[in-house]
Order: structure tokens, then C-alpha cells, then sequence
């Protein structure tokens, strides 16, 4: 087995791919590899490579990085998206010069164009057959229209991102109104309204960040079901989860009338289901 | 009935031949029968004595290689490359297909509408939560020049006018200019020889005194924008959401807005004002050239104190209300304009659409709606005038618990017309993810001897729900109704941007 991984970082160069021996001292790094890039990948296929310069669909434009390839078996996708064995994938690939048509390999794409076919872009790919027919898995956002899990790779973003990190149970859910502006200028009237609510979250645990004071925050959401809105989480009151907190920088006012930390979870996978606790300590644990 | 009999011929792909015969006589019944024909049948006898009509299309958006989704894909736009119309752009409240933190994507078609596919191109992550786009010359571009304005909503709502050269590459939208504090960004875009003249309509609440309407004007192909407020008169403390411009071929702008004068959270007390500029919106103080006769200030109050009604939450079926509003002007003869929107209307109505016409350049409107284009519970309304003169009336009805999509032609101010239903759908069915459900807005334009628009439905695969014929992209089974994700998995219905192309009426 050959392993080429070509990253982005320009520690190898644009030409320099990684290959490694199939040897058996090279097999955990290989492992690693594989494992980061199905972590980063969106769409994972294993296939045979059927054209060179080539698109399998009018709607991606041709190049010397692209190429058609067969798919024998996929191991990863987004439910939203139509690929099954014997499909032409439109692959635009770091290195051409690694591939001939026949070359089979095991690629980890992220999505491109979606038109009569698919066309993906690579992340790294593994030459030779796939090993043994792997199970679909989910991955992306869209699983008929509900928020679907979230991504390793994404949650890790949104971790990183946060503030804190807690383990908690909403005790109250209120309506927050936004203090009137100093200024006197009426508040806005859009469709994008938030209609602000507060959240009082006792916190149980915290996973990331410092401790916190009295062991209870004010977290602001909207509940307002606009499109802006529609991937923040809305909170309930008994709702036990795990929560990505930031410090409140969208409301316009950032702390409570006795001037504590407001803060605020908006993201899509902010606020996730207590029986995701063991993944998102994992995950912190291994950044 | 030639309208109805040309477009049968058009099956989607999906669509199996044996049930092309079974489903005729059910396709015939639903158009004669359809409640929105009643009004309209003597036009379809007219026409059956006329030559054969060109083809029809309407187009499901969604490809087939996102065949898996259900997304509630509302609110759509269109964009068409003037110099050569094959290139389309459209757009949608459509997520990145594979990654929450991807770019927001759009429909980029190369064939004239006949497929479409799907480009993660927009400044935006995952998702829009407001976007429309223009695109003004080819001859350097011939898949551009693509000018947007989008609104990303992650945490806080910014704007961002974005230009690409190629919509079909792949590379992300340079964005041009950016700022926060807006509201539903309205493009239009006119080529010159010196560079495109972008304007970019914003309810912009950083403006001072509550005077929100504004028209972003780059006159350099968006290297630089200038925002001109256009409002003039006192407000409720703001303006409402919409904010329309439209510009003709000799560089006459004009734009279209809610004044609100008084607003009491259900309802916005308003003007329906229209100012206008004759040199591109270039010179110091632009949009004046309109003054109303009874108070001297710029902008023509087409109407007065109208009551608008505004909700955010489902008020015409699962749809919200508050903000319909089209401006559309002759693109050969500046002088035609014609204006609609939707106010509280007559007793017992929800949500009632007019549309006015002047055709002196803005100066004086007609007194009344014009003839037939007093729609009741409906939404949505978009315009745009022909080269011919023709002018289009897109809307969306809600009639006996359908969402109905008119496209009405009129040469005469809609004394005569012809109207064909695009789509009649259950109004029940999907339920709501977000609002809005359909849209805030749909659109319409006109190249050659086409009118194309975009509206959005309820993807159900049945022929009864499409009079004038239907293409799916995506998997469909039109004989079970039923759609699946292309390896034969169900997929529920959700809401559908489609495209269509209807022949100019000579």
C-alpha cells in the first residue's frame, strides 16, 4: 500500500507529495493520516481511476487536476448526497502526475460542484483497493432537512472557538429585552429579529475555560425561528447538555444588570445532548 | 388549450413514458378546473386559435446528485448574463450540501435553465440568510460578472457585495464591500462601457433620523460603493425592510420603498414612495428627481398611509407577511414604470396585492390598481417589463389551501392578459423549518423574448401540481409522487426553488 497525502501546508511544497512505504514501521503513521483525513473529509469513496483530464459532467470546468473515477465502494457521504457504486466521480486531485487511468485508491474529498454528478475536491487519497467494503457513514448537515450530528472536525472548530466548554441543566428560560439605546433611537424592526430569551444554566462541569462564578451563567439565544436563526440552538427549561459558550458580543449588551458575563450559543452543534459528553471529552482531549 | 397541449411534451427525466398518457386527462382536468383558471379561461380558448405557443419550462433547481435532500430551500433570485442569456445564476435558502462551515452555495446553469448545478461560491458560510445578485456585462466575463449582496448571520448580520468573474469555477466571491446593521440587500446591475454600475437597495439602520431606505451605488464595478439615503421624510423610526431599484437601458434609476410613517408591531402605517434618478445615480446628489406635489420633497408617494401589515410568525398560511414590494421599468422607453405591493387590502383579506403604473417617468401613477391586479391573499409580487413593452406580474396566491404561481402578461396595462398558472401545490404540506417559507421575495426578468423567474414550492413530483409541465433534476417517481434520495430511499417533500421560461407575448 501507498499512502499520498498531499496537505495544503506549504511545508511540502506544491509538487511534494508524502508517499510512504507500505512498510511495517510506517503503518501507524499511515493509520494517523487516514484517520485525520477521514476526520476533515466530507465525502470518502474508494474507486478506479477511468479518465485523466477529464470531468464526468458538463458543469466542472476541465483541467490537468481533474479526473473521472469509478466508484467501487463509498465510505463516507452526506445524506443529501446521491453517489452509490458504479457512479463517475469528477475528482480535482493535487498531483496529477500520481495517478494513470486503472489506478486504484481510496479518496478523501470534500464536496465541489453537485450537478447531474458529483465533483469533489481532494484531501489526500490512498492507493491501492479498498481493503474490505466499508459501511456508509453520515457526515455534513443535511439529513432531510434536520440538523444532523455534527461533524469531529466541525465540533473540534466550534470547541476551539468557544469561550467555555460546560456541562450543564437549564433551570429557567425567560424573555430578554434589549435596554433601550442611550441615544434614544427606537430598536430595529426586521424579519431577522431574534426575540432574545435568557437561559439560566446551572453549570455542572466545565470542559474548557476557567471557573465559573457562582456556577450559573446567563446564556442569550434566539427563539425566533427566522432563517438567520434557524441553526441556533433554542433552550428549554430541564434541558441537560453540553454547551459551547461565548462571551455575548451580538446582543449589544454584554452583561447582566449586576454586570456579570452574559454569554450567548448560536452556532449549529453549540449546545449538544448529554449522551455526546464521552465524544466532546475525547475530542478535547485529543485536539 | 395550445398552451396547455406544448407542454405536455416536456416530461421530467424521471418521468416514465407509460405515464405520460395516463396522467393527460388529469393534467387537462386540473387546468380547466384549478380555481386560478376561472378568470382566465377565455384568454387560454383565445389563444388555442393562435399559432403554437414556444415552450413553456419550469425547472426543478435541485440536481440530481443532491437528490437526498429536504431542505427548505425558500426565497429565491435569479441572475442573467445578458451577453449570453445561457448562463444563469439563481439562489436560495440552500445550505452547503456537505459542511456546516463550507460556503453558502448557488445554482449556476450553463444550458439555458435546462440544468443546473450547484456551487458553494458565496462569501457566506453554509448559509445565506438573504441574497441577490445581478449580473451586468459578458464580454470580458462569459460566465460573470457575477455582483451579490448577501447577509451571513452567524452571530450578528452582516453585509457583503461580492463580485466573481466566473460563476462556474469554484472560487469563492471577492467580496468588495462589508458591513453590519442592514437589511435584505436588493442587486441590480447595469454593463457600461466603463465598468458596471452596481445598485445595491438596503434598509440600512446605520442611517441618521430613522431615513433607512438607501441605494448602494458603485459606478465601478464595485471597487467602491456610496450609500445614498433616499428617504426624505420623517419615519417611525425606520423604513420597512424592502428596498427596490430598477434601471433601464439609457441609465434611468429608479427605486421603490415603504416610508413608514407610524408602526405599532402589527402594523406599519405607510407610504408607498418612488424616487428616481436620470444619470445612473453618478451625479452629487442623486435620487431627487422626483418631488412629490404636496410636500416638495424628493420621492413621489405613489401612495399614502397604507396599513401593512407585519408579522413574523405564519400569517398567510405558513408564510409571513410584511414587506412585498417590485419596481420594474421598460428597459427601451425609461418613461413606463410600474410599481406593486401588498397592504392590508379590503375587509376580510389577510394580505392584498396592487400594481400602479406611470407613464411619465414617475410623475403621476394611476389612480387605482390597474385592471386585474387586485389579488387577494397573495404575496410575492415581482415585476419586469419586455423589450417589447410586455410587462410581467409573477405572485403567489393562497386559494383553497394551495399556493398558486401566476405569471400574468399584459400589453395594455393588464385591460387584457394572459395568465398561466406555473404551480398550484398544498399549502399544509411541507411543514415549516424556518420562515420564510416560501420566500420574502421571488423574482422575474425578461431577456430576449423570455420571461424567466424563479419561485419556490412544494417539491411533491405530481403533474396535477404543474400545469404547464415540469423537469425534475433530482430523483422523482412521477407515477408513486414520491421522491428518493437516487438509490431508491425515500425522501420526504420540502420546499423547491424552480426556474421557468414563459415566451413574451408578441
Amino acid at each position: 500500500m501507498k499512502i499520498s497525502t498531499v496537505f495544503s501546508s506549504s511545508l511540502l511544497g506544491a509538487s511534494l507529495s508524502l508517499a510512504l512505504c507500505a512498510c511495517a514501521n510506517a503503518a501507524p503513521q499511515a493509520t494517523n493520516n487516514s484517520a485525520a483525513l477521514m476526520s476533515q473529509s466530507s465525502i470518502v469513496f474508494s474507486g478506479t481511476v477511468s479518465q485523466l483530464a477529464a470531468t464526468s459532467f458538463a458543469d466542472v470546468p476541465k483541467s490537468t487536476q481533474t479526473i473521472v473515477v469509478r466508484v467501487d465502494s463509498i465510505v463516507k457521504k452526506p445524506a443529501a448526497v446521491s453517489l452509490k457504486k458504479g457512479d463517475s466521480v469528477t475528482v480535482e486531485v493535487k498531483d496529477a502526475l500520481g495517478f494513470q487511468e486503472g489506478t486504484q485508491a481510496t479518496f478523501y474529498t470534500d464536496g465541489w460542484i453537485f450537478g447531474s454528478g458529483v465533483a469533489v475536491k481532494e484531501l489526500g487519497h490512498v492507493l491501492g483497493p479498498a481493503a474490505e467494503s466499508a459501511p456508509v457513514t453520515g457526515a455534513g448537515p443535511n439529513t432531510h432537512g434536520a440538523q444532523g450530528k455534527i461533524s469531529d472536525q466541525e465540533l473540534r472548530d466550534r470547541m476551539n472557538k468557544s469561550d467555555f466548554v460546560v456541562v450543564g441543566r437549564v433551570t429557567d428560560v425567560r424573555k430578554w429585552n434589549a435596554p433601550k439605546a442611550k441615544s434614544g433611537a427606537p430598536s430595529r424592526v426586521t424579519e431577522h429579529d431574534p426575540d432574545w430569551q435568557e437561559a439560566v444554566v446551572e453549570v455542572q462541569s466545565v470542559l474548557k475555560g476557567g471557573k465559573v462564578k457562582g456556577n450559573k451563567v446567563i446564556v442569550r439565544f434566539p427563539s425566533r425561528n427566522d432563517v438567520a436563526w434557524v441553526n441556533s440552538p433554542k433552550f428549554t427549561k430541564n434541558q441537560r447538555g453540553i454547551f459551547c459558550l461565548n462571551r455575548d458580543q451580538t446582543t449589544g449588551s454584554p452583561t447582566t444588570g449586576q454586570g456579570a458575563n452574559v454569554y450567548t450559543c448560536l452556532g449549529h452543534g453549540d449546545a449538544l445532548p448529554i449522551s455526546e459528553e464521552a465524544r466532546v471529552r475525547a475530542l478535547l482531549t485529543n485536539p | 388549450m395550445k398552451a396547455c397541449a406544448s407542454s405536455w411534451l416536456r416530461f421530467p427525466a424521471f418521468a416514465l413514458p407509460a405515464a405520460r398518457f395516463a396522467l393527460l386527462t388529469t393534467l387537462l382536468s386540473a387546468v380547466l378546473l384549478a380555481p386560478p383558471f376561472k378568470t382566465t379561461a377565455r384568454f387560454f380558448l383565445t389563444r388555442a386559435q393562435a399559432p403554437p405557443t414556444p415552450a413553456i419550462k419550469v425547472v426543478n433547481l435541485i440536481p440530481a446528485s443532491l437528490s437526498g435532500e429536504s431542505n427548505q430551500d425558500s426565497e429565491p433570485f435569479l441572475a442573467i448574463q445578458s451577453e449570453n442569456p445561457q448562463v444563469m445564476v439563481a439562489s436560495a435558502f440552500t445550505p452547503n450540501p456537505f459542511s456546516m462551515t463550507g460556503n453558502a452555495p448557488v445554482y449556476v446553469s450553463q444550458d439555458g435553465g435546462k440544468s443546473w448545478a450547484l456551487n458553494a461560491i458565496t462569501p457566506v458560510q453554509h448559509m445565506t440568510c438573504d441574497i441577490t445578485h445581478a449580473m451586468a456585462t459578458g464580454e470580458n466575463h462569459p460566465r460573470g460578472d457575477l455582483h451579490a449582496g448577501t447577509l451571513a448571520c452567524a452571530s450578528g448580520i452582516t453585509l457583503d457585495e461580492s463580485e466573481s468573474n466566473d460563476v462556474a469555477l469554484g472560487a469563492t466571491m471577492n467580496v468588495q464591500s462589508t458591513r453590519g446593521n442592514v437589511d435584505q440587500p436588493f442587486v441590480r446591475a447595469l454593463g457600461v462601457s466603463s465598468g458596471d454600475r452596481i445598485y445595491v437597495g438596503v434598509n440600512d439602520f446605520n442611517q441618521a433620523n430613522g431615513h433607512t431606505a438607501t441605494i448602494d451605488v458603485s459606478v465601478n464595478g464595485g471597487a467602491t460603493y456610496r450609500s445614498i439615503p433616499i428617504e426624505m421624510r420623517n419615519t417611525a423610526g425606520q423604513d420597512g425592510p424592502s428596498v427596490r431599484p430598477a434601471v433601464a437601458n439609457d441609465g434611468t434609476v429608479y427605486a421603490a420603498f415603504f416610508g413608514w410613517r407610524k408602526f405599532n408591531g402589527k402594523t406599519a402605517t405607510s407610504d408607498v414612495v418612488v424616487v428616481r434618478d436620470d444619470a445612473a445615480a453618478t451625479g452629487a446628489n442623486p435620487f431627487r428627481a422626483l418631488k412629490d406635489p404636496t410636500d416638495k420633497l424628493p420621492g413621489l408617494l405613489v401612495v399614502k398611509k397604507v396599513a401593512i401589515p407585519w408579522s413574523n410568525a405564519p400569517a398567510l398560511g405558513q408564510e409571513r407577511i410584511g414587506s412585498t414590494l417590485s419596481i420594474a421599468v421598460d428597459p427601451n422607453h425609461s418613461g413606463t414604470v410600474y410599481v406593486g405591493w401588498a397592504d392590508k387590502g379590503s375587509k376580510g383579506d389577510i394580505y392584498t396585492l396592487h400594481v400602479r403604473r406611470s407613464t411619465d417617468r414617475g410623475v403621476t401613477w394611476s389612480k387605482t390598481d390597474l385592471p386585474h391586479t387586485t389579488i387577494h391573499n397573495a404575496t410575492n409580487v415581482a415585476l419586469a417589463v419586455a423589450n417589447n413593452g410586455a410587462v410581467g406580474f409573477l405572485y403567489q396566491q393562497l386559494s383553497r389551501g394551495r399556493w398558486v404561481t401566476h405569471l400574468v402578461q399584459s400589453h395594455d396595462g393588464f385591460m387584457t392578459s394572459q395568465d398561466f398558472v406555473l404551480a398550484t401545490v398544498p399549502a399544509d404540506q411541507p411543514v415549516g423549518q424556518f420562515l420564510p417559507y416560501l420566500g420574502d421575495y421571488d423574482y422575474l426578468l425578461s431577456v430576449g423574448n423570455e420571461f424567466r423567474g424563479v419561485f419556490c414550492a412544494n417539491n411533491a413530483p405530481d403533474f396535477a401540481n404543474f400545469p404547464q409541465g415540469v423537469t425534475y433534476q433530482r430523483a422523482a417517481d412521477f407515477s408513486a409522487k414520491t421522491l428518493n434520495d437516487g438509490a431508491g430511499i425515500a425522501v420526504p417533500i420540502s420546499i423547491d426553488p424552480f426556474y421557468f421560461s414563459v415566451p413574451v407575448i408578441p
